[in-house]
């Protein structure tokens, strides 16, 4: 297996993975959040859910792509993009959970999205030439 | 009460940012050397210093808002991206920091509600 030319699609699907399995977790604690069964303080009724099953995979999926960018990919130019999630989230949140975004989280995802570009800039430019 | 809150941030960030490291490191000796011992060295501290960091989060935010919590994680973007050059000898630009602070300054106005 040859070193990655162009990290960005590993990283923006391990970021959608990610995002699915947060979706999922949030889904799976909506449902069981009025059970009153146990201490539910401690989020272990949310078991009772499937959707929480199925963010926990894709939690334990998204360590293992995790682990294969770092593989590849330096740690100083993969963490700062793995942040992408910090876009997708909200964005996927606003869209399927039909949450608000606040003016000053807009302003965090329009800065997020100017400092990715930044550092994920080098790269695009390697493809280009590639082609 | 927020005062006892501070080292216990820094605690959860920098174990966080360790754990990144070993897994860093695990994964280059599985490039030498496959899944053997030595992947096995690094990765296992990785995985109980990540362990660390989710459960000091976890108590954190039952003490404190995730608006409060969170916005320290965004500062661990610029941490591993200056650690990354001074320990793995990573090539880290000045465009590479820029874009890593901008990140940071985004993660933090994200996680303020």
């Amino acid at each position: 297996m040859g070193v990655a030319k162009n990290p960005l699609p590993q990283i923006v699907l391990n970021a959608l993975v990610v995002t699915a399995a947060e979706l999922f977790l949030k889904i799976g604690a909506r449902e069981t959040a009025n059970m009153s069964a146990g201490p539910s303080w401690t989020g272990i009724t949310g078991l009772a859910s499937i959707w929480t099953w199925l963010g926990m995979v894709f939690l334990v999926l998204s360590l293992f792509s995790w682990l294969y960018i770092l593989r590849n990919v330096p740690l100083s130019v993969a963490f700062p993009l793995s942040h992408v999630v910090h876009v997708f989230i909200p964005l996927a949140s606003w869209f399927f959970l039909h949450e608000i975004i606040s003016t000053t989280r807009w302003l965090g995802i329009a800065l997020l999205i100017v400092g990715l570009l930044i550092v994920a800039k080098p790269f695009a430019r390697i493809e280009e030439k590639l082609l | 009460m927020k005062l006892f809150a501070f080292p216990l941030l820094f605690i959860a960030m920098l174990s966080f940012v360790v754990g990144q490291f070993f897994f860093k490191h695990a994964m280059d000796k599985s490039h030498q050397h496959g899944f053997s011992a030595e992947f096995y060295r690094f990765f296992i501290p990785g995985i109980l210093s990540m362990t660390v960091s989710f459960f000091l989060t976890l108590g954190l935010l039952q003490h404190f808002d995730l608006s409060f919590v969170y916005p320290f994680q965004g500062l661990s973007v610029i941490i591993v991206s200056a650690a990354a050059a001074v320990i793995l000898k990573e090539k880290v630009t000045l465009q590479l920091l820029a874009g890593a602070l901008l990140i940071s300054l985004g993660v933090v106005l994200v996680s303020f509600s």
